[in-house]
C-alpha cells in the first residue's frame, strides 16, 4: 500500500490571502447586483386557454403544458378576475409529467388571467400569466 | 421577504455560479489524487506527501465551499417558493432538487472530512466515489434531468462536460500548488506530463459533451446568435478556446522543461494562474447558462442575424451631448418603440418569469438616448485610459498617471447612472438602495474608485508591494465575472438579448485584460512583455465597445 504523509511545512501565501479577501469582497458584493428582467426555466410550449383565448360562463377544465418535467405537489394555478378577486381552480391529474391540469366554474364574463407557478423538476420556480376572455357559451 | 423574492433571479444566478466553481474545485482535486498524487507517489520521492496534500487541501477548500452554496442555494429557493406557494417550508423541503442537495451537501461534508491525514489509496477510493456521488447529484438538477421523454444522451453529455471540466478545471489550484513543491526537473516534468495528460482527456470530454449538449439544447444556427442561451454557449466557447491556447503553451512549456532544453516551471505556474482565472469566469458563465430556458425551447422572438447585425453597427457620431426631447431624433424612436410595444402586446406568445421579475415596462427613446450617453462618455473615458497605458507601456513617462482618468468615469457614473436618485433626483442615497440596479451602478463606482486608489499608488511608487499591484488584475477580473453572472429574460425578450450581446464581449475583454494585467505583474522575460501589450489593448477595445452601444 502506497502512503502519502502530510508535508511538514506549508509555504507562506500572504499575498494571496490579501487577493482572496478582495475577490470574496467582490463576490460578496455581487449577490445584491440584480439586472432588470429575469430567467429560469419552465416556460409555457402550450396552454388550454391560449393568449387572449375566450371561454364560457360556467366549468372549464385549464391546462398549461411546460418544456419541462415539473413538480406538480408544489406547482399551482390560480385564476383572478379584473377586480383582482381569485377564482378557486382544483388541480386534478395530468397526462404527463410537463403538464398542469385544473378544473375552475368561471362565474361571471369579463377580463380574466390564468396565474400559473411551477417548480421544475431541476430546482428553477417560474411564474406567469396567460390573459383570457370569459363569454356567455 | 419581498426583497429576497426581488432579487431572487440573480441572487440564484449568482450562487449557481459559486456552486459550480466550489463543487468542480472539489472533485477535481480529488481526481488529482486519483490521477496524479497517487499513481506518481513512487516517483515524487521527495514531494510525494507535499503534491498529495496539495489535492486534499483543495478537496477539503472546494468541500467547504460546496456546502455554504449549496445550502445557500437551497434555504433561498425553499424559502421563496415556501412565500409564493404560502405553503409550509417542510412541505416544500420534500422537492426533489431539495433532497439532491442535500445529498450534494452531504457528500461534500464527508470530502471535507476524509481528505485530512494519510492519502492512503482505500482513502482516495473513497473521495473519488464521494466526488462521483456529488456530481451525480449535481446532474439530477441540470437541464438534461427536466427533460421530458428521452433524456439518457443529454445527461450523458452534460455528464461529460461536468467530468471533463473537473479533470482539467477543477485540478488547476492543487496543479499550481504541486508545482511549486516538486524538489527536482524530473519530479517537476512529472507531475507537468502527467498533468497534461489529464487536461486533454478533460478537453475530450468537454468537447464531446459541449457537442450533445449543442445539438440537443441549441439547435441550430440561429440558437447560437438569436437566444440568451446560444450567445452564452459561445462566450463559453471562445473563453474555452483562450484556455486551450493557455494549456497549448502550457503544454510545450512542459516538454521543453522536461527535455532539459531552458525552460522553468516558474513559467507554467503563471500560466496556470491565468488559467484559473478564465476557468472561474468559464463556469461562472456555465451557472448563468443553467438557470436559462435551453435556446431549442425558444422558437418565437428570436433575434435575426440583420439585427445583431444592425444592433453591433456603431451610432456615428457617438451621443456626447447631453439629449433633448427636442431633437428630431427621439419623436421618431419613440414612435418605433411604440409600435414595437404594440405588437408585443398583440402577440400570443406567454410570457415567463421568476418570481420577483414581471413584465418589462413599454421602452422610452430619452431613457434609450441618456444610457447611449452614458455608456458612450464611459467608453471615451476607458479608450482614452487603454491609449495612455499603451503610451506608458512604449516608454512616454507622464501617461503613468492613467488611472486618473478612471476618476471621470466613477463621478460620471454616481451622477448620471441613476438620474432619480440623489443627488440629481428625488429618491434620496439610502432609499436607492432599494433598487438593484442603482445598487449595481454604486458597486462600479466603488470598485472603480478603489482601483484608481490602488493602481495609481502602484504606477507612482507609492506603494512597491506586488499584492497592491495585483488588487488591478483581480478587480478587473471580478468586474468581467460580474458582467457574465446578469441573469436574462426567460422567454427570450428580445431586446434585451440584443443588449447583452455586447455585455458579453465586454464580459470576456475584462477577464483578458486582469489575466494580461497578472501576467505582466507576475510573469517575466518575453510573456510579461507582450502581456504589457495586451491589457491596454482590451481596454481600447473595451472603449471602442462602448462607444459602439446602442439600445435601439
Amino acid at each position: 500500500m502506497s502512503t502519502v504523509r502530510p508535508p511538514v511545512s506549508r509555504p507562506t501565501r500572504r499575498p494571496f490571502l490579501f487577493l482572496g479577501l478582495a475577490a470574496l469582497a467582490g463576490a460578496a458584493l455581487a449577490p445584491l447586483l440584480v439586472p432588470a428582467a429575469a430567467q429560469a426555466h419552465a416556460i409555457v410550449i402550450d396552454s388550454n386557454p391560449k393568449v387572449n383565448d375566450t371561454l364560457g360562463v360556467g366549468g372549464n377544465v385549464l391546462k398549461v403544458h411546460f418544456n419541462s418535467r415539473i413538480d406538480r405537489a408544489r406547482s399551482k394555478l390560480t385564476v383572478i378576475a379584473a377586480d383582482k378577486t381569485e377564482v378557486p381552480v382544483t388541480l386534478s391529474e395530468s397526462p404527463d409529467d410537463e403538464t398542469l391540469v385544473g378544473q375552475v366554474t368561471l362565474p361571471f364574463t369579463g377580463s380574466y388571467k390564468l396565474r400559473w407557478q411551477v417548480l421544475a423538476v431541476d430546482g428553477h420556480t417560474t411564474r406567469g400569466d396567460i390573459p383570457f376572455t370569459v363569454t356567455q357559451p | 421577504m419581498d426583497t429576497l423574492v426581488d432579487i431572487f433571479g440573480y441572487l440564484t444566478v449568482v450562487l449557481n455560479g459559486i456552486n459550480l466553481v466550489a463543487m468542480t474545485m472539489a472533485f477535481g482535486s480529488v481526481l488529482f489524487l486519483t490521477c496524479l498524487a497517487l499513481p506518481l507517489a513512487p516517483q515524487l520521492k521527495l514531494s510525494a506527501d507535499a503534491v498529495a496534500e496539495a489535492g486534499a487541501r483543495y478537496a477539503r477548500w472546494g468541500g467547504i465551499a460546496t456546502v455554504i452554496a449549496t445550502l445557500s442555494s437551497l434555504t433561498l429557493n425553499a424559502l421563496v417558493l415556501s412565500g409564493t406557494l404560502e405553503m409550509p417550508v417542510l412541505q416544500v423541503a420534500g422537492a426533489f432538487f431539495i433532497e439532491a442537495g442535500i445529498v450534494q451537501v452531504l457528500a461534500a461534508i464527508a470530502i471535507v472530512v476524509v481528505a485530512r491525514g494519510h492519502m492512503t489509496r482505500p482513502r482516495v477510493a473513497v473521495l473519488t466515489a464521494l466526488a462521483l456521488v456529488m456530481l451525480v447529484a449535481s446532474l439530477a438538477t441540470s437541464h438534461a434531468a427536466a427533460r421530458p421523454g428521452e433524456r439518457v444522451w443529454m445527461l450523458l453529455a452534460t455528464f461529460s462536460h461536468i467530468l471533463g471540466a473537473g479533470l482539467w478545471l477543477g485540478g488547476l489550484p492543487a496543479f499550481l500548488s504541486s508545482l511549486g513543491q516538486a524538489q527536482s526537473r524530473d519530479e517537476g516534468a512529472a507531475i507537468g506530463q502527467r498533468y497534461s495528460l489529464m487536461s486533454i482527456t478533460g478537453v475530450i470530454l468537454i468537447v464531446l459533451g459541449a457537442i450533445g449538449i449543442s445539438i440537443g439544447f441549441i439547435g441550430g444556427l440561429q440558437g447560437f446568435y438569436g437566444t440568451a442561451y446560444g450567445a452564452m454557449a459561445v462566450t463559453k466557447g471562445v473563453m474555452l478556446g483562450i484556455l486551450l491556447l493557455l494549456g497549448l503553451g502550457n503544454f510545450r512549456t512542459i516538454r521543453r522543461f522536461a527535455a532539459g532544453q531552458g525552460e522553468s516551471l516558474t513559467r507554467v505556474r503563471r500560466f496556470v494562474e491565468v488559467e484559473i482565472a478564465f476557468a472561474i469566469a468559464i463556469l461562472l458563465a456555465a451557472g448563468s447558462i443553467t438557470s436559462q430556458p435551453p435556446a431549442s425551447d425558444l422558437t418565437d422572438d428570436r433575434a435575426t442575424w440583420a439585427e445583431v447585425v444592425e444592433r453591433m453597427t456603431p451610432v456615428i457620431p457617438p451621443r456626447l451631448e447631453s439629449p433633448s426631447h427636442d431633437s428630431l431624433a427621439i419623436p421618431a424612436l419613440q414612435e418605433k418603440l411604440d409600435k414595437e410595444w404594440r405588437d408585443q402586446q398583440a402577440s400570443n406568445r406567454p410570457q415567463a418569469f421568476v418570481p420577483g421579475a414581471g413584465e418589462l415596462p413599454p421602452r422610452n427613446a430619452d431613457d434609450i438616448a441618456w444610457s447611449e450617453y452614458n455608456h458612450h462618455w464611459a467608453g471615451l473615458v476607458v479608450l482614452l485610459v487603454g491609449l495612455f497605458a499603451l503610451l506608458e507601456r512604449a516608454g512616454v513617462r507622464w501617461a503613468k498617471h492613467w488611472p486618473l482618468l478612471f476618476l471621470i468615469l466613477a463621478g460620471f457614473l454616481f451622477l448620471r447612472s441613476d438620474p432619480e436618485t440623489w443627488p440629481m433626483g428625488n429618491v434620496g442615497f439610502w432609499d436607492s438602495f432599494r433598487d438593484p440596479e442603482v445598487v449595481q451602478h454604486r458597486t462600479f463606482v466603488v470598485l472603480i474608485v478603489a482601483f484608481t486608489v490602488f493602481e495609481w499608488g502602484v504606477r507612482t511608487g507609492r506603494w512597491k508591494n506586488q499584492a497592491l499591484a495585483l488588487v488591478f488584475p483581480v478587480l478587473t477580473t471580478v468586474g468581467g465575472d460580474l458582467l457574465l453572472t446578469h441573469n436574462h429574460a426567460i422567454s427570450n425578450i428580445k431586446e434585451q438579448l440584443l443588449i447583452e450581446l455586447s455585455h458579453l464581449f465586454l464580459a470576456v475583454l475584462g477577464v483578458a485584460a486582469g489575466a494580461a494585467r497578472w501576467m505582466q505583474i507576475r510573469g517575466s522575460g518575453r510573456d510579461a512583455r507582450w502581456a504589457g501589450w495586451i491589457w491596454p489593448t482590451c481596454f481600447v477595445l473595451v472603449g471602442l465597445l462602448l462607444l459602439a452601444y446602442r439600445e435601439a
